[in-house]
């Protein structure tokens, strides 16, 4: 809006960049620099082996940031999401523990994240309370539930199965040495990042391709004008809060499987992450922009963070500080890009 | 004119009411519109008449009343409702998301599809090409988000989205406060030949000039009240600004046209 008079004089449409594609180049670059960056600090970082870890890393903030980018499209916020997610996973584990076979006890769990967001939707669009205050309440009643039912002691036992989604890998190619530990040639691509693979091109197809994704968009744009136009606001809203909830709740899976143990304690300030990853990739909490391909790069930009910090030996506190700088001047780039 | 031919009220509102806790924003008010008539809406700021066209449009509830389309009641319980009658409005906030395209607010609510069910994009920005260059032959920048837009051209989006999909009953409020004087033209163009194709069009608009200039009738409304409902050749000026102000005519009004025409 601050830019009506841009094109005082024309340039050539190849050589022009909109504020979408600014902001994603410039992210691109940050990811390109901390990879370079990292490499020569340590030998170990530029590695087959490394670089799979981080995707497995990665991949559970991408999830939540998957979810957490289409709420934010609609101009709202979901707190709640680090807290669904251990709810997720101890409904799972109860579900295993009473019986249901591993795949459908996954599904309940993933049901019962699709269910808190729906219940965020609801809240926010028949109660009309803001999201932010709506989903804070669903961040504490989600956890406290996952506390109350596991009387907050870790699910272990859950069998092989439950660590497949997490530990198992495609591709992964063993030699057989003879020795007690056979020599792993190439580890294999995670689950977890097929996965995200998967899920990030669902979402970017539902966003530009689907009329639901439309709507999002417009909602978030400008919700008078959508409600207006006939776009149903309140369903469209509902939408993305499930989906956020579900997401979370599969991201809650793929994290307690990678540990084969259910924590209910897990996923403290997750959302805060989902939030920075939405955010560094150009979403605007204003509602109306943002992208999958954007969070995938925020991701990765935190994921190769705390991964190469983690490997240079700086503590977790301090990669904090880092994350939190880091967010702000993502937004700050951005503003200047809206000004100029 | 098409007034006395047409027989069958395009739309008639009547008795229409609507409270907002003690304040009664519209109060008891019936209006009609005829095929191929052109009726200005006239009143001061909060007089009820953007309240009255909400209600028609479906973007507000009445409390009382009813409202006939084609002499078959209606009930308009939201924007979707009111389209699917043929209802389209034009509002004067121009109602665009700012971070979409020309196409993606033209077919917003409305989107087309493949047979897939995925968006058109391609067909949707080939139609609104065609559209938009019969309102502005010098439209481009067509893929812009339309917060890029000036003015003008943003209020071509908004004109081109109601006369798109087979509009029967167009409410334009303030169609041309945005515009310049060339864009104000090619609405009042557009206006004549809407209702030269049998199109009613509800004009609210505070420009005296162009209400005399287009519109067959005009309802003037004041305090939520009609006050009054007339051709526009029985009233001048004066009378309609004395309708506006005062809430009834001039003490020694007769009907003008009579005057003139006898």
């Amino acid at each position: 809006m601050a830019n009506l008079d841009r094109e005082a004089y024309p340039v050539p449409a190849a050589l022009r960049l909109s504020a979408g594609s600014f902001h994603k180049l410039s992210a691109v670059l940050t990811l390109v620099a901390l990879v370079i960056a990292f490499s020569f600090g340590n030998d170990a970082f530029f590695t087959v082996n490394n670089g799979l870890t981080v995707l497995l890393q990665t991949s559970v903030i991408g999830l939540l940031g998957i979810g957490m980018t289409m709420v934010i499209i609609t101009g709202g916020i979901d707190l709640s999401v680090g807290s669904v997610l251990a709810l997720s996973g101890v409904v799972t584990g109860l579900s295993i523990k009473a019986g249901v076979p591993t795949a459908p006890a996954m599904a309940l769990g993933i049901v019962a994240g699709a269910f808190c967001g729906f219940l965020n939707g609801f809240v926010i669009t028949k109660m009309r309370i803001t999201p932010f205050v709506a989903t804070l309440g669903m961040m504490l009643i989600a956890r406290g539930v996952a506390l109350q039912l596991t009387g907050a002691a870790p699910i272990s036992r859950l069998g092989e199965a439950f660590g497949i989604l997490g530990n198992g890998s495609l591709f992964r190619i063993v030699e057989k040495t003879g020795g007690i530990f056979p020599k792993v040639v190439f580890p294999g691509i995670p689950y977890p990042a097929i996965l995200l693979a998967f899920v990030a091109i669902g979402a970017a197809y539902l966003l530009n391709k689907r009329q639901a994704g439309r709507h999002i968009y417009a909602t978030g744009s400008n919700e008078e004008a959508a409600r207006l136009a006939g776009v149903l606001v309140d369903r469209t809203k509902i939408f993305a809060y499930t989906m956020s909830g579900a997401l979370a709740g599969l991201a809650g899976n793929v994290l307690m499987s990678r540990l084969v143990t259910v924590q209910p304690n897990e996923g403290v300030m997750y959302e805060l992450d989902a939030i920075a990853a939405a955010v560094i990739g150009g979403a605007s909490l204003m509602g109306g922009v943002g992208n999958i391909s954007g969070t995938m790069i925020g991701a990765f930009i935190i994921g190769v963070l705390r991964n190469g910090l983690n490997m240079a030996g700086v503590s977790a506190f301090i990669q904090q500080i880092v994350i939190g700088v880091i967010v702000i001047l993502a937004v700050y780039i951005d503003q200047i890009r809206n000004r100029r | 004119m098409s007034l006395e031919s047409a027989s069958q009220p395009l739309v008639e509102m009547s008795n229409i009411e609507k409270h907002f806790g003690g304040i009664r924003a519209v109060n008891g008010v019936s209006l009609d519109l005829y095929p191929g008539e052109v009726v200005g809406v006239l009143g001061h700021n909060g007089a009820g008449k953007s309240c009255l066209m909400r209600i028609l449009s479906g973007a507000m509830i009445a409390n009382e009343g009813s409202i006939k389309v084609n002499g078959e009641r209606a009930e308009i319980q939201s924007p979707h409702d009111a389209r699917d009658l043929g209802i389209e409005t034009i509002y004067q906030t121009l109602a665009l998301a700012d971070h979409l395209n020309a196409p993606a607010n033209l077919f917003l609510g409305r989107e087309l599809k493949t047979r897939l069910g995925n968006l058109d994009d391609r067909k949707m920005m080939a139609e609104t090409q065609r559209v938009l260059r019969k309102l502005n032959p010098n439209f481009k920048n067509l893929d812009d988000p339309v917060a890029k837009l000036s003015g003008g051209q943003r209020q071509v989006i908004a004109i081109a989205r109601a006369i798109y999909f087979n509009v029967k009953i167009l409410i334009m409020d303030e169609p041309t406060a945005a515009l310049g004087p060339s864009e104000t033209a090619m609405v009042a163009d557009l206006i004549k030949g809407l209702r030269a194709d049998g199109i009613g069009i509800l004009l609210v608009s505070h420009d005296m000039h162009d209400v005399f200039e287009l519109c067959d009738r005009v309802v003037v409304m004041n305090k939520g009240r009609n006050v009054g409902s007339h051709r526009i050749e029985d009233v001048t000026k004066d009378d309609v600004l004395s309708l506006i102000i005062k809430g009834e005519l001039p003490g020694d009004w007769v009907p003008r046209g009579r005057d003139r025409v006898q």
